[in-house]
């Protein structure tokens, strides 16, 4: 995680560009899990924030593009809009992992924090463009309701709408991307990295 | 091999355009309703769409995808019409709640928004084989890698669904409980996510190592399997779809 090389390389090699696919199809599996187990998450990026954990910020926002543009045209065409919103969770996720702070769980949390602060931000726009501020969960849409009846402010509404939602999500997401992260072997993580290091004796 | 896609065989008038020109339409319809922000504008992009859709012979297949967002726009009815903002003149009481003209047509608006977006891509997914759409783009100059991984994506997703239900029996016959209460259902995700990031981890490893022994990273000019002969009227379409959008920024800026 830690190479001191440049993380905005757009000089992919054969196994980082082949991550996008495995990422796209890790984030689909998740969010089949969380509907098969009945959570009440959507777990569906921890494919992007593994990607960028394992190749960096560019790997990381090209997966969660892929993810949405083909989550867009197999099952819901508005996903397609919210393609700025995985590209913000995998270019923020990798800039964190580059700079250091997968090192250990506190700092993963915080980052799950950060990731789930700017996914929000990313959000909140297109869901007033699109939606009028809500989210389509119930939990979000009761208090952008509440917020409205006492008529705050249409952002500061389908923020706390988004957050409220975001921020477990985002937060277990990263979570548990760490926690995968952690228990994959070396050998498999090093083939995504860019510095080609053979293994010395 | 499976492939995820929602192209179905037909001989309609939009099968027949090639899928530049339908992905063209596409990006339009989302972005100049945008750009112009009318309810006119919404509403004439909806009409068209729709009419599409019909044209296509796509509207049944349409139905799951629209009536899936409505839900959601049911919501926004309710909660616009009741606390929009702007909300002055009451139009209609149900029982203790007053529902106001400005909020309800405000909802409207997002409804017909919204609809017309998943009809404009209705258009492009019933009536385009993906593998179609990818090829056409890479002519168009994308990075045949890009295009390796789109199409890619769309190959891995149905081994991915076939390795959920190989993983669920295998650990639930190690004795993984996957019902039950909260806590129990939370704890059976990890064991069953984590064979299945490791697998497919693997598996990008077999196939990095496969192409790149079959050439995948070779300079030399890319050939096309397919020379698809498209209706010598796309690119009027296009130049015509094109200057719809120039014209729309043009229009936005001068009446700012």
């Amino acid at each position: 995680m830690n190479n001191k090389k440049s993380m905005w390389s757009f000089r992919f090699s054969t196994a980082q560009l082949v991550l996008i696919p495995a990422a796209v199809g890790i984030n689909y599996v998740g969010k089949l899990f969380a509907g098969i187990l009945k959570l009440p998450l959507w777990l569906d990026s921890i494919g992007t924030v593994l990607a960028s954990m394992l190749a960096g910020p560019i790997i990381g926002a090209l997966s969660g593009a892929t993810n949405n543009i083909i989550y867009g045209l197999t099952a819901d065409p508005i996903s397609l809009v919210y393609a700025l919103t995985s590209i913000a969770i995998g270019l923020t996720a990798g800039i964190l992992a580059y700079k250091g702070w997968f090192d250990n769980w506190i700092k993963a949390f915080v980052s799950g924090l950060i990731i789930a602060l700017v996914a929000t931000l990313v959000s909140t726009p297109l869901n007033i463009q699109f939606w009028g501020g809500q989210t389509g969960n119930i939990w979000g849409d009761s208090v952008f309701a509440f917020l409205m009846a006492k008529k705050f402010p249409i952002f500061l509404a389908s923020f706390a709408d988004e957050i409220i939602v975001d921020l477990p999500d985002k937060v277990i997401t990263v979570l548990i991307s760490f926690a995968i992260f952690k228990s994959l072997p070396k050998q498999l993580i090093s083939i995504y990295t860019d510095d080609h290091k053979i293994e010395k004796l | 091999m499976r492939y995820l896609s929602l192209y179905q065989e037909g001989n309609s008038l939009l099968h027949k355009i090639d899928p530049i020109t339908k992905l063209l339409f596409v990006i339009i319809a989302i972005l100049v309703p945008i750009i112009i922000n009318t309810l006119t504008m919404a509403l004439a992009f909806f009409i068209i769409s729709t009419l599409l859709v019909f044209v296509a012979r796509a509207f049944k297949r349409t139905l799951p995808i629209i009536s899936f967002s409505s839900l959601v726009i049911i919501t926004v009815l309710f909660i616009q019409g009741l606390f929009y903002l702007k909300n002055q003149t009451p139009f209609f009481t149900l029982g203790p709640f007053v529902f106001y003209k400005e909020g309800l047509l405000y909802a409207t608006g997002i409804a017909i928004r919204i609809f017309n977006i998943i009809n404009a891509v209705a258009v492009l997914i019933f009536t385009t084989k993906p593998s179609d759409l990818i090829e056409a783009l890479v002519k168009k100059g994308v990075s045949p890698k890009i295009g390796y991984v789109f199409s890619s994506v769309l190959q891995i997703i149905p081994q991915m669904m076939s390795i959920v239900d190989t993983i669920l029996d295998a650990q639930k016959a190690r004795g993984l409980e996957t019902e039950g209460s909260f806590t129990k259902r939370a704890k059976a995700f990890i064991p069953l996510i984590g064979p299945a990031v490791l697998n497919s981890l693997i598996s990008t490893k077999e196939r990095a190592m496969a192409l790149e022994v079959r050439g995948f990273n070779s300079k030399k000019k890319k050939t096309f399997l397919n020379e698809v002969p498209y209706n010598k009227y796309s690119n009027v379409l296009q130049v015509a779809l094109i200057a719809i959008l120039v014209f729309s920024i043009i229009w936005r800026i001068i009446s700012w």
